[in-house]
């Protein structure tokens, strides 16, 4: 045998694993050979190291830690719901920023760029309507210029921006 | 009632008994296997914290698939499989981790650890080597050794159980021991010339 075929038959060496024949060649060599005499022993020593290294244990609050994470499980699977919304709450929430964001933008563009549009007209106008004087006399049949009053709805929309006059007209004659 | 009994219930009547609906055998189980897969775990990872998440996650799996269990394995088998495929998957994540950090990490940050009480890593062995280098020497193995080194030697498994835990044949476990304790033998010396 060979230091290289030592080599191979190391581990069956020390568990004693080999058959007798083997072993006898096995020791012819290493009566021969220091170097592999040498790397027994080291080995030995090192396997005896690995056997008696310190163990660690689990810190004295796993188990409750794993019962809680075992408990937390059951209740996400007695409510689905609740466990799709865990699972997914970044994203609802994400969905819902986006949301109240066009929405906010939509607000803003009807009412600021959009002309003619209800949240455009001025807050004066809108106080100027006088419901009270126009509905009765639209019930009776009377048109709202005979009853004394003028309906906000009978004029065309552009009279509203084009003229100014228009809010005070329009309490000049519902006096 | 099942407190004086426990004792004489093997691993897989108490797994039995879980599958039927006994919480206090799947507790049991916990006590009887927490720590043993604590001890493989954190020589493959070499990091408390993650080891013990790794155990929590594999006792989670026992509790979540204990109906995939069939008697014709034994339970240590069974269980030592599923933490070795989550420390694996958590040491290739830890690695990734790594290779980020090196790029991002200053001189004062390191990672914070809380081992156990009684439990010192500095702690010198019995022999010449100390704790230290040898858990170096085993990251520094190459996967397919250090596994079968921990369940061997750490672990103190049979060929068959390991040959088992990895879906592997008894001559490649007897192969790859003999390969890895070689080669561990050669890093120690290498650490030792440093």
């Amino acid at each position: 045998m060979d230091c290289y075929s030592f080599d191979k038959v190391i581990s069956d060496y020390i568990e004693s694993n080999l058959s007798a024949k083997q072993k006898q060649e096995a020791n012819e060599h290493l009566a021969q050979c220091p170097a592999c005499s040498e790397k027994l022993a080291d080995m030995s020593q090192l396997l005896g190291a690995l056997r008696t290294l310190p163990r660690p244990v689990t810190r004295p609050d796993f188990e409750s830690r794993l019962m809680a994470r075992i408990e937390r499980q059951k209740q996400q699977k007695e409510s689905p719901f609740i466990h799709v919304f865990h699972e997914y709450s970044r994203v609802i929430s994400v969905a819902a920023a986006v949301l109240l964001f066009v929405a906010t933008s939509l607000f803003v563009y009807t009412s600021v760029v959009l002309p003619g549009s209800p949240a455009s007209v001025p807050s004066a106008s809108i106080r100027s309507v006088e419901p009270a004087a126009a509905l009765p006399a639209a019930a009776a049949g009377v048109r709202p210029e005979q009853a004394g009053g003028v309906a906000e709805k009978t004029l065309p929309d552009t009279n509203r921006v084009q003229n100014p006059d228009y809010n005070s007209r329009i309490m000049m004659v519902n006096e | 009632m099942m407190d004086k009994e426990k004792i004489k219930f093997t691993d897989e009547e108490l797994v039995a008994r879980f599958q039927q609906g006994d919480e206090r055998a799947y507790i049991e189980l916990v006590k009887r296997y927490k720590d043993r897969l604590l001890n493989f775990v954190y020589r493959y990872l070499n990091s408390f914290e993650q080891s013990e998440d790794v155990v929590q996650d594999t006792l989670m799996k026992l509790y979540t698939s204990a109906h995939m269990y069939r008697e014709i394995a034994k339970f240590s088998t069974w269980i030592f499989t599923i933490a070795a495929n989550l420390a694996k998957s958590e040491l290739r994540r830890l690695k990734r981790r790594r290779v980020v950090s090196i790029h991002t990490m200053g001189y004062d940050d390191s990672e914070y650890e809380i081992p156990s009480e009684d439990f010192d890593p500095e702690k010198e062995t019995t022999s010449n080597y100390g704790e230290k280098q040898i858990q170096e020497a085993i990251d520094t193995l190459p996967d397919q050794f250090k596994t079968v080194i921990i369940l061997r030697e750490v672990q103190q498994l049979s060929y068959e159980e390991i040959s088992q835990i990895l879906g592997i044949s008894i001559g490649t476990v007897k192969s790859r021991i003999n390969r890895g304790r070689l080669r561990l033998q050669k890093l120690l010396k290498d650490l030792k010339v440093r």
